[in-house]
Order: structure tokens, then sequence, then C-alpha cells
């Protein structure tokens, strides 16, 4: 059984063919070439069944291009490898290539949604962008990825949960569209963070007991003291470093922080939900993308107001694992002690649940 | 003119504070204008737009400028996404950076 990403002209070739053995994988062929969307590429799945019959399923695939801003700030850059394409050569371009992959799986094979907008949005990068710079973003359009400055940050793309978290901003921006600011921008932040770990851990096949929970790790050259940016697992423990400080990641409610930079302080309140999804993950066991990351994509997925709060969210997922489990499944109940123990609390259970206000 | 005059004669304090990112590390740069007197600050300073509101960004996990001068009783502050950090902006932020380095 071989995956294959497979490119329109070796669909078409395929479609062609007429010996009565390969008369399956013709038809697949032909009607993948007939529903195609010219920008969307296509997953077959390869396969023998009992007559020694070649069977070909067709299903989604990526479509990406990594492009190379070669050290300017203008997008998206020079294009240098497109879908199907061998690889260049180049760490960071190969990185955010093999990543953007990665990340589509994840959300296809598990969650069955088809790229960032489920309908086989292409996956555009640009990698090398700016001198120096200390960072990686999504714009709305793409992700953008840095070298960092060789001193403090290594490049960007060295991360699989970068990739992840970037991602899913536009996974984000296609569904719930959580308004970057204050709370509901820190679990806009949160949501980058959780899937970004679970591609790491779906790449690696790691259960959540064996997964490190960390996110940006090897982000730091060896000169910094830290592991990595954010710990979903212990926020505030990432880094504790004479020239950055110690990571000021929150992971309960009461230490909520309040600010008017980085907009209301989206990168470190996210510390609280997302240690929620931590106790809810360690609670369940097993593989943390099964049920604690359904559930969250299904709070992502369904009704969410765009300025949602973590009372309201965490309330979202109690809804959303109560339709999918049931009410006193054990989902559920992990859950209702996942937002407790961040200390957003909840009045009720069931259909009745309201939060306390704690925005 | 007298206006102009006392700007040119003030004491400027410049703050510019970075956050956001994706990393979410806070940078900051402060300096005097007494610091590097070659350079106009205060011309640079009247340079900037610093009544205009910028629109939220469609970016995540781009930086945040928070900028403030400072010459009693005179206050001026702005805020404004990176990518809006362009023109008059980035040339008083660019020296001050310059000026911290040293």
């Amino acid at each position: 059984m071989v995956y294959g990403i497979v490119p329109p002209y070796l669909l078409a070739r395929i479609a062609e063919l007429d010996d009565k053995k390969f008369a399956h994988a013709a038809r697949s062929a032909r009607r993948a070439l007939e529903q195609a969307d010219p920008m969307r590429a296509a997953r077959l799945l390869f396969s023998l069944d009992d007559d020694n019959t070649l069977v070909v399923e067709v299903g989604d695939g990526p479509n990406r291009t990594i492009s190379d801003a070669a050290n300017a700030e203008t997008l998206p850059g020079m294009e240098v490898r497109s879908e199907g394409e061998e690889p260049t050569g180049d760490p960071a371009a190969d990185e955010a290539y093999d990543g953007l992959g990665a990340t589509f799986a994840l959300f296809s094979e598990v969650y069955k949604r088809n790229s960032i907008n489920g309908a086989g949005l292409p996956l555009d990068a640009t990698v090398h962008y700016g001198e120096d710079y200390d960072n990686a973003f999504w714009d709305g359009e793409r992700m953008v990825f840095g070298d960092g400055d060789g001193e403090i940050f290594r490049r960007f793309t060295i991360s699989l949960s970068v990739i992840g978290h970037e991602l899913t901003h536009g996974v984000t921006q296609y569904t719930a569209a959580l308004e970057y600011q204050g709370q509901s921008g820190a679990l806009n932040e949160s949501v980058s963070d959780v899937f970004g770990a679970l591609v790491e851990q779906y790449t690696r096949n790691q259960t959540a007991a064996e997964a490190s929970w960390l996110i940006g790790e090897g982000l730091f050259t060896d000169e910094v003291e830290g592991t990595a940016l954010r710990s979903m697992k212990a926020p505030g423990t990432a880094y504790n470093d004479d020239v950055l400080g110690q990571d000021p990641q929150p992971g309960h409610l009461d230490d909520y922080i309040e600010t008017d930079d980085d907009n209301g302080g989206v990168h470190l309140n996210s510390g609280i939900p997302n240690h929620a999804f931590y106790l809810v993950a360690e609670a369940l066991g097993a593989n943390a993308w099964e049920r604690a990351g359904q559930i969250w994509y299904d709070t992502l997925t369904g009704p969410l107001d765009t300025k949602a709060t973590f009372a309201e969210f965490a309330t979202a997922t109690i809804e959303a694992a109560e339709a999918r489990y049931g009410g006193s499944s054990d989902e559920a109940d992990a859950v209702r002690a996942g937002w407790s123990g961040v200390g957003v609390v909840l009045e009720k259970s069931g259909s009745q649940t309201r939060s306390r206000s704690t925005s | 003119m007298t206006e102009a005059r006392s700007e040119t004669t003030a004491v400027w304090t410049i703050l510019v504070v970075r956050t956001g990112g994706f990393a979410g590390l806070r940078r900051e740069w402060r300096v005097s204008s007494t610091d590097e007197p070659s350079v106009d600050w205060p011309a640079l300073i009247d340079a900037c737009p610093w009544t205009t509101r910028y629109p939220p960004s469609r970016s995540n996990d781009r930086f945040v400028w928070r900028i403030e001068a400072v010459a009693p009783p005179r206050t001026k502050k702005a805020t404004l996404p990176e990518s809006s950090l362009t023109g008059s902006w980035a040339v008083l932020v660019d020296q001050v950076k310059t000026v911290t380095a040293r």
C-alpha cells in the first residue's frame, strides 16, 4: 500500500490506461480529473483487491508552493518549490514544504478537512523573509518564516510546531475567526498552539504521555537557557535566561495578564487555554489528536462568537464533547476537569452550561 | 514659530517597545535626545503621524510596536502594527535602535 501525491499529468496518464487490469484505476483517475479544481492536488491510495486488481482511491492532497524572499521583506518572493517537485536542498524551503504537508495530513486524515478553507486552498509559504528576522507569521494569505538572528533564534522552519501553528491561523480565519485581541485573541493563539503540537505528535506517532508539549522546540540557539518558546504542559517554564528573562506565560486564570501590549497579551494568556487542553489530553490518554483534538476541532468549526471569552470557549468545548461522546462520557468529564484545572469554572453541565464572567 | 523653537530645545525621551511576534517576547529601546545631539530628534518626531489610528491587522503573530516621545509636558504615543512601521516611523525607530546599540 503506497500513499502518493499525484500530479495532474500522472492522473491523466492513469486515466488513459486501456488495460482491463487497471480499469478501476483509470475510472478513478478520470473521476478525479472531472471533479478536480485545476488548483487542487489529489492523494491516491493504491492497493490490490482479492483478485489482484489494482485499486486506486482518490482523496485530498495538498497543493504547496514555497517561495524565497531572499532576505527582503517583499512577498511572495521567488518560487522555489511547488507541489510534487524534488527537494531544493535549502533546509528552510524543504522544511516548510514538509511541514505544510504534515499539517495538511493531520487536518485531512484525522478531521477530514481539505486544507485551510476546507475546499483545497493552496498552501503558500515564504522562507528567508527579512534580514535576521526573528519571527514567523500568517499574513492572511500565506505563511512567512524568518531565518532568525543566529544568536537567539535559529530559522523558524526548524520546528514543525511553528509551521503547524501558522497554518492553523489560516484554519481559524476560515472557521471561528476569533478576533485577535484580548481573550479571543489568546484563544486564537492557543488553538494554533494546540494543533501545532498535534501536528508534531501525529507525525511522530507520539501519545499524549510521550509528547513534549513544547511549542517551538529547537528554535533557540545553544546560547539561550531554554528548551522552547512555550510549554503547554507547564506554562511559564519553557525558558529562563539572563537575556530573555523567564517565560511569562500563565497557566491559570488567577494569573491572567492585563496588558495593552501584544494585542492584549495574546501570546501570554494563551498559556491558560493551552494548559486546559493539555489537562484534557492527559486525562484521556492515548493519542491527543483523537478525542481531545476532535473536541477542539468541533469547537473551532462549530458555533462560536468571534469575540469568545475563555469561559464561552470552554462552554463550547463541553457542548462539543457532549454532542460527540455523550453528556456523562469520559470525554465530557475530562473537558470539564481541564477547564476547572485552569480556573475557568462553569456553573452547570450539559446544554444549560453557562460560565461565570471571566473577562 | 515659538512651538518649533521649543521643540528644538526640549529634551526628548523616546521609548520604543516591540511586543508580540510568534515568540511573544518583549523588547524595548529607550534614548534621550541628549544621547546623540547630532540627530535632529524633534524633526524625526514631528515627521511621524502620531494621530493616525491603524486598523486591526489581518495578520497573526506579527510584531506590535508602541512608540512614545516625551518632553514634559508634551507626550506623544502611538501603537502600530508591524506592517505600518514604514516611512517616518521606520526612520525614527531605526534611529532609536541605532543609538541604543552604541
